[in-house]
């Protein structure tokens, strides 16, 4: 039985062991192969001291070396925490305090990078190298600048092949235990860490297993990188089957022509994105002119994806089954609902019923819970997919993970997920808007309260309120209205170039206002509904 | 139209300061500086203001990998009749 996520490697190594586990362009991984050198990444930790529990960082793109070093992480019985290598340094320096990296997995390209940033953590042991350069050659000039503190030791990759390739014995770890940590958006300027056990993210991938009908033959492909929960999917349900994950190249899913010949040649069968990557396939894709018969699923999941774009890409591509999964990364996937074909759809896309062994329910404001259609109500979610909490963060944790309201007769955490929800007539819930200040964009989770912390952190921002501006294509656009200290002299570039370095790119604003004063209501606070009904 | 273009993408694509100012050798891609929807935007914004059509079959990555190459390829576009630059660009 796996109850830990390793478990499902060791499986299908041993089920399939010359089956591709992972193919990244000239380089594919097989699953004995995989299972080997995770071991070896395992010991490799465990000589650095890494003990059970500890967090891992993993600083890669998704590639054969990152699911390398990400089964070895679980192997060894810690927990692993993605970083974003296209995040600011300051940002991902700010992560990998908050949770106390020990050590950092980076494939060859980033180790560099990687130890440079490593400088600027304490108790941070070793940078350790997971593969060679596997399709990615160390871009020039990044060798580490001279720096006055030492960077820690970096073990090279040969050093991990030298470490024994066999099983590791005994589990390290329970089911109960954190697998991995994924950084969202916090409300307060500093990212959440949301904790993420073997057990809830195994009750997703079982689920999403049986309900994607994944089996050994599939190609699974989702250009979602590893600190977006989307690849979850792809690196352990594809793993449990035995199936092979399709890594998406670099700049492959950018260019719809592209991306739709590297799924034909790709043969890949399950898709797994954002809406967005959709919408662009489908109006820049050429979608007829290739051989795409193979794609028997397409997923979306992180944002509404807009019916007029999805009638196209049902139109397009009419021979797939569509899947529309909702959750945010502290339930994983938690409702789901398959679009029914034939384009000409003018509803929304509900975001459906509750996955197995996960309850969804919706709570109006006046306490009851929704039962009727038209009904509207916040969404919670119970059951055994829930992550742990927030890093180091009890309070918040406390906050979002609450005492399930419709159980008076013990204690049970429910997720508030902040998302207002109303029931259709199929008993499907449908997703009306937040309670709170998060928006989406590109698929992406931003509380506006962090793109305002930002600001304010600016010595000539006076008072600053980012708000949501509806967009088709990318979820809503951040609009920052700003009150300069002084008489102006603050120009849009510099604010700008400001929140770059302090927000990683989705979360800078789109369109930057200057007001001489905020609009206030009765209580004083700034007015936002008068500020978004005065746009630009 | 290198100006126009390398305005634009610093100003609206450009998601990272450390890689400001941009050289309209550098290349958008290696540096992440592009993605889908800044492509998209790019395009957006390249049909308005110099009056062509990007065709789908011309998205590739030969095309935008710096400010330079988006131009050529906007002339090229020129050359072949297919749109007149709008302004002064």
């Amino acid at each position: 039985m796996a109850y830990l996520l390793h478990h499902l490697l060791a499986a299908s190594a041993a089920r399939a062991p010359g089956r591709t586990a992972v193919a990244a362009g000239e380089r594919s991984l097989g699953y004995a192969e995989l299972d080997r050198l995770s071991n070896r990444v395992a010991r490799a930790l465990l000589a650095q001291g890494v003990a059970p529990g500890d967090r891992v960082g993993i600083f890669a793109p998704k590639s054969a070396a990152a699911v390398v070093a990400l089964f070895g992480v679980l192997k060894a019985g810690a927990c692993y925490v993605p970083l974003d290598p296209k995040s600011p340094a300051g940002r991902l320096a700010a992560i990998m305090t908050d949770c106390g990296i020990a050590v950092v997995l980076a494939d060859r390209a980033s180790a560099a990078q990687a130890a440079a940033l490593a400088v600027s953590v304490p108790g941070l042991r070793a940078v350790i190298e997971a593969g060679p350069h596997w399709g990615r050659e160390a871009a020039a000039g990044t060798t580490p600048p001279e720096q006055a503190p030492v960077p820690p030791a970096t073990v090279p990759w040969e050093a991990v092949l030298a470490e024994p390739a066999g099983a590791l014995g005994p589990d390290l770890a329970i089911d109960t235990d954190l697998a991995y940590i994924l950084y969202t958006s916090g409300s307060t300027g500093a990212p959440k860490g949301v904790m993420i056990s073997h057990r809830a993210s195994l009750t997703f991938v079982e689920w999403a297993t049986a309900c994607a009908g994944l089996d050994e033959r599939d190609r699974v492909a989702s250009p979602a990188p590893l600190h977006f929960d989307l690849s979850v999917f792809d690196v352990f349900a594809a793993c449990g089957v035995g199936a092979c994950l399709a890594v998406v190249p670099e700049n492959t899913a950018i260019f719809p022509a592209r991306l739709s010949q590297w799924l034909e040649r790709e043969r890949v069968t399950v898709w797994y994105s954002v809406p967005s990557v959709l919408t662009m396939l489908a109006t820049y894709g050429n979608l007829r002119g290739h051989d795409l018969s193979g794609l028997r699923a397409v997923i979306f999941a992180g944002e509404v994806f807009p019916v007029k774009h999805l009638n196209l890409l049902l139109a397009e591509l009419p021979g797939a089954r569509y899947l529309n999964w909702y959750g945010p990364t502290e339930t994983n996937v938690c409702t789901w609902y398959e679009v029914p074909s034939g384009a000409g759809r003018t509803a929304p896309v509900p975001i459906g019923k509750a996955c197995a062994n996960m309850d969804a329910f919706a709570v109006t404001s006046g306490g009851d819970r929704v039962a009727k259609p038209g009904e509207e109500g916040e969404l919670y979610v119970r059951g055994s997919g829930l992550m742990r909490g927030y890093w180091g963060d009890q309070d918040k944790t406390r906050r979002a993970l609450v005492p399930n309201p419709c159980q008076p007769a013990y204690d049970e955490p429910a997720y508030r997920t902040g998302d207002l929800v109303t029931l259709d007539d199929e008993g499907n819930f449908v997703f009306l808007g937040r309670r709170d200040g998060m928006v989406k964009t590109r698929g992406y989770r931003v509380e506006l309260g962090e793109v305002e912390a930002a600001l304010y952190a600016h010595p000539a921002v006076r008072e600053a309120v980012v708000l949501p501006v509806p967009d088709e294509l990318l979820g809503s656009r951040l609009r920052a209205v700003i009150c300069a200290e002084g008489s102006g002299g603050l120009s849009r570039e510099e604010v700008l170039d400001h929140c770059r370095r302090r927000l990683p790119g989705y979360m800078v604003p789109d369109i930057v206002e200057f007001l001489g004063s905020l609009p206030r209501n009765s209580n004083g606070k700034v007015d936002r509904a008068r500020l978004a009904g005065h746009e630009g | 139209m290198e100006t126009v273009i390398n305005d634009y993408i610093s100003r609206e694509v450009v998601q990272d300061a450390a890689l400001l100012p941009l050289g309209n050798a550098t290349s958008l891609l290696e540096t992440g500086i592009l993605d889908s929807l800044g492509l998209l935007r790019l395009v957006v914004f390249v049909q308005e203001r110099f009056g062509v059509t990007v065709d789908d079959v011309d998205l590739i990555p030969e095309h935008f990998e710096s400010v330079d190459s988006i131009c050529a390829y906007l002339r090229s576009r020129d050359g072949e009749g297919a749109g007149r630059a709008v302004g002064h660009g």
